[in-house]
C-alpha cells in the first residue's frame, strides 16, 4: 500500500458570502502528480493556497505528510516546495542567488545548497543562465527557475499552481517533460492546478475536475474520459461517394456504434468502448467489400469529460 | 496517517536571518541611484537647508532660542540624521507590503522559518543602510561643521549615539510594519504613510527648538506624544552633549515605543494571509 502524502477531509474556503471551495475531499498517494483541472475561478488556486498554509481555511481540514496545515504549518511547509502563479522571485538577484536564498531559508548547508542548486539546474536545463539577473531574462525561463526552486529543498511534495501559464507550446512541453523527470528521479508527488486540458491529460496520474467550487469528478485521465463512454473513430472509405453512404448505411447496423456522421470527406463514428473496434472495424469492410484507406480512433478528451459533467465546455465556463 | 513528531524551530535562526539581511544589500548595492540618494539625501539637507537656516539664527536675536548655547548647525544635524532613522525604518517597515504586492514575500512566507526571523533579517539589512546613511550624514556635517560649528563631544557619546539610533530605528520599523499590516491596500499607501511622516518629523524639534510654538496650544503638545521628539533629544544629547529633555526619559519612552510596536507589527506580520 501506498501511503497518503496529502489527505483533505471537507475543505471549505469563504470570502465572505462568496465560497470559494466548497467541502472537497480527496488523498494523493506517494509519487503521484495529481491534477487540479477546472476553469479559471473555479477554486484551485484557492484549495492550493490552503494546502500550502497561505490561506487559513473557513473549515474542514487537510494534512501534509500527517501534518495538519494549520496547527503545524511550519512542519507542513518543511515538507513541500511551492510555485506559484504569479511572479515570486527577486528579479535584482540572479538565478542562483535566487536559488541560494532560497535553500539558505530552509537552513541547508553550503555544500548542499552548491550540489542540489547544480542539480536542479539539470533538471529544468538551465545551465549557463543562471548568473543573469532575472529581469533580464524571457519569462519562460525565470518560470523555469520557480520551478526549479520547488525542487531546491528536497520536498516530499511540489506544489505547482499554473505552471505554464503564458508559455508557448514548445516550452510547454519541455516544462512537462522536466516535470515528469524531476518527479521520477527525486521521488516527490506533485500536485498542480491547471485549466489546459492537455496538461491535465499529459502530466497527471490523477485529475480533479473541479467547477464552482466543487470537486465533481476525480479519477485517473483514462476513467475519466471512459465514464463518457464512447470513442471515436474517423475513417476513408477508398472511390468516396455512394460507396461511402452504403458503408455508412451499413455500419449504423452494428450495435455497439451509436452515431454515424460525415464529416468532410471521412465518416465519423462514435464507438461504444471495448477492446479491438478498429480490427473489427477493418474485418467489417473486408466482408462486405469496402476498402478502408485510413482509419483513426480518438479517445474523448478531458474536455469531452468537463462538458459531460458540466454542460459546459471549459472556455464556455471562463467566459461567463 | 500517523502523526509525527513536531520538530521545533530554534529560537535564533541564523541563516535565514543572515540571508535576509544580505538579500537588502544585495538589492541596495545593485541599484546605483539607491546609493546616490543615500549620500546625496544628507548633503542637500545639511547645504540647502541647514546652512540657510544657520544664517537666520547666527544674523539675529534668534540665536537666544536655540537652547544650551548650540550653533544651529550643530542643531540640526542630529536632526537629519533622525529623519534618516524615522523614514529609513518606517519604510523598512511598510515595504513588507511592497514584497507582498511583487510576490517574493510569498515565497519567503511559506519557508519554514519564523516570520519574526523574516522581519529582523529585513530590518538589519535596512538598518545597516540607515546607519551608513547616519555616518555620511555625520562625516559630511563634520566637514561643513568646522566652519558652522558642530563636533562630536566625545567618542563614548558617538558610540551610545549610534546604540540610540539603532533602538529608534527599530521603533520606526514597528511602527511602518504595524501601519502596513493595518492598511492592506497599497493605492494610496505611500501618500497615507508621508502624511504620518511628515507632522511627526515636523513637529519632533529635529529642525526647531521644541520651545518655538511654546505659546501655540495643541501644536506645542503634540510635540510631547511624538515619539521622534525623544529619539531626535537623545540623538542630540549623546553627540553634542546638549539634551533639552532629561536623558531617562528620551530612552524610556523610545525603548518603550520599539517594544510595542515591535510586538504590534511582529504580531500583524504572523498573522498575516498571503494571497
Amino acid at each position: 500500500m501506498m501511503e497518503d502524502v496529502i489527505g483533505v477531509h471537507e475543505l471549505t474556503k469563504k470570502f465572505g458570502d462568496f465560497v470559494a471551495v466548497d467541502h472537497i475531499n480527496f488523498t494523493v498517494k506517494r509519487g503521484e502528480i495529481f491534477g487540479f483541472l477546472g476553469p479559471n475561478g473555479a477554486g484551485k488556486s484557492t484549495a492550493i493556497k490552503m494546502l500550502t498554509t497561505l490561506l487559513h481555511p473557513t473549515s474542514g481540514s487537510a494534512e501534509i505528510c500527517g501534518y495538519d496545515v494549520v496547527k503545524d504549518s511550519d512542519e507542513v511547509r518543511r515538507h513541500i516546495g511551492i510555485v506559484f502563479q504569479d511572479r515570486s522571485s527577486d528579479d535584482y538577484l540572479t538565478g542562483r542567488q535566487n536559488l541560494d536564498f532560497h535553500a539558505r531559508m530552509y537552513e541547508m548547508s553550503g555544500e548542499e545548497r552548491e550540489s542540489k542548486i547544480e542539480e536542479v539546474l539539470d533538471l529544468l536545463e538551465l545551465k549557463g543562465k543562471e548568473n543573469i539577473k532575472l529581469h533580464n531574462l524571457p519569462e519562460g525561463v525565470r518560470r523555469r527557475f520557480e520551478v526549479a526552486r520547488g525542487f531546491m529543498t528536497r520536498p516530499d511534495v511540489v506544489f505547482l499552481d499554473e505552471p505554464t501559464i503564458g508559455f508557448d507550446i514548445k516550452a510547454r512541453m519541455d516544462l512537462w517533460n522536466q516535470i515528469k523527470t524531476a518527479r521520477e528521479i527525486e521521488g516527490v508527488t506533485v500536485s498542480l492546478t491547471t485549466h489546459f486540458i492537455e496538461e491535465a491529460n499529459y502530466l497527471c496520474d490523477r485529475v480533479a475536475i473541479i467547477d464552482k467550487a466543487k470537486i465533481i469528478a476525480l479519477d485517473t485521465p483514462q476513467k475519466l474520459k471512459e465514464a463518457v463512454g464512447s470513442d471515436l473513430i474517423s475513417l476513408q472509405i477508398a472511390d468516396g461517394g455512394e460507396k461511402r453512404a452504403t458503408f455508412m448505411e451499413k455500419v449504423n447496423e452494428l450495435d455497439w456504434i451509436t452515431r454515424v456522421e460525415e464529416y468532410s470527406n471521412s465518416i465519423l463514428l462514435n464507438a461504444e468502448s471495448g477492446e479491438g473496434r478498429v480490427a473489427d472495424l477493418i474485418d467489417f469492410a473486408d466482408t462486405h467489400g469496402f476498402v478502408i484507406t485510413s482509419i483513426d480512433e480518438r479517445e474523448p478528451s478531458l474536455e469531452d469529460v468537463f462538458l459531460y459533467f458540466t454542460g459546459r465546455t471549459i472556455r464556455e465556463a471562463e467566459g461567463g | 496517517m500517523e502523526v509525527q513528531e513536531v520538530t521545533h524551530k530554534p529560537l535564533f535562526e541564523g541563516e535565514p536571518i543572515y540571508s535576509m539581511w544580505l538579500r537588502e544589500l544585495i538589492r541596495f548595492s545593485a541599484m546605483r541611484s539607491r546609493i546616490l540618494a543615500t549620500f546625496a539625501s544628507p548633503l542637500i539637507w545639511l547645504l540647502f537647508l541647514g546652512i540657510p537656516l544657520s544664517q537666520i539664527f547666527a544674523s539675529g536675536g534668534a540665536s537666544q532660542s536655540v537652547p544650551g548655547g548650540l550653533p544651529f548647525f550643530a542643531f540640526i544635524v542630529p536632526g537629519i540624521v533622525s529623519m534618516g532613522l524615522l523614514f529609513g525604518g518606517t519604510n523598512s517597515g511598510v515595504t513588507v507590503l511592497w514584497d507582498k504586492e511583487f510576490g517574493f514575500l510569498k515565497e519567503v512566507m511559506v519557508a519554514p522559518v519564523r516570520r519574526t526571523s523574516l522581519m529582523i533579517g529585513r530590518s538589519l539589512g535596512a538598518l545597516t543602510i540607515a546607519l551608513i546613511q547616519a555616518l555620511a550624514t555625520i562625516g559630511i556635517a563634520l566637514i561643513l561643521g568646522t566652519w558652522l560649528g558642530f563636533r562630536i563631544i566625545s567618542v563614548a557619546g558617538f558610540f551610545l549615539a549610534m546604540g540610540f539610533m539603532i533602538i529608534t530605528f527599530f521603533a520606526f520599523v514597528g511602527f511602518g510594519l504595524t501601519l502596513g499590516a493595518l492598511i492592506e491596500n497599497t493605492e494610496g499607501f505611500m501618500t497615507i504613510v508621508r502624511m504620518l511622516e511628515f507632522p511627526m518629523f515636523f513637529l519632533s524639534g529635529a529642525l526647531l527648538p521644541l520651545t518655538v510654538i511654546k505659546g501655540i496650544p495643541v501644536l506645542y503638545q503634540l510635540q510631547f506624544i511624538n515619539p521622534l521628539t525623544y529619539g531626535v533629544d537623545g540623538v542630540r544629547g549623546l553627540l553634542t552633549g546638549v539634551f533639552l529633555l532629561p536623558a531617562w526619559l528620551d530612552l524610556t519612552v523610545i525603548v518603550a515605543f520599539a517594544l510595542l510596536f515591535l510586538f504590534l507589527g511582529a504580531y500583524a506580520f504572523s498573522r498575516m494571509e498571503v494571497d
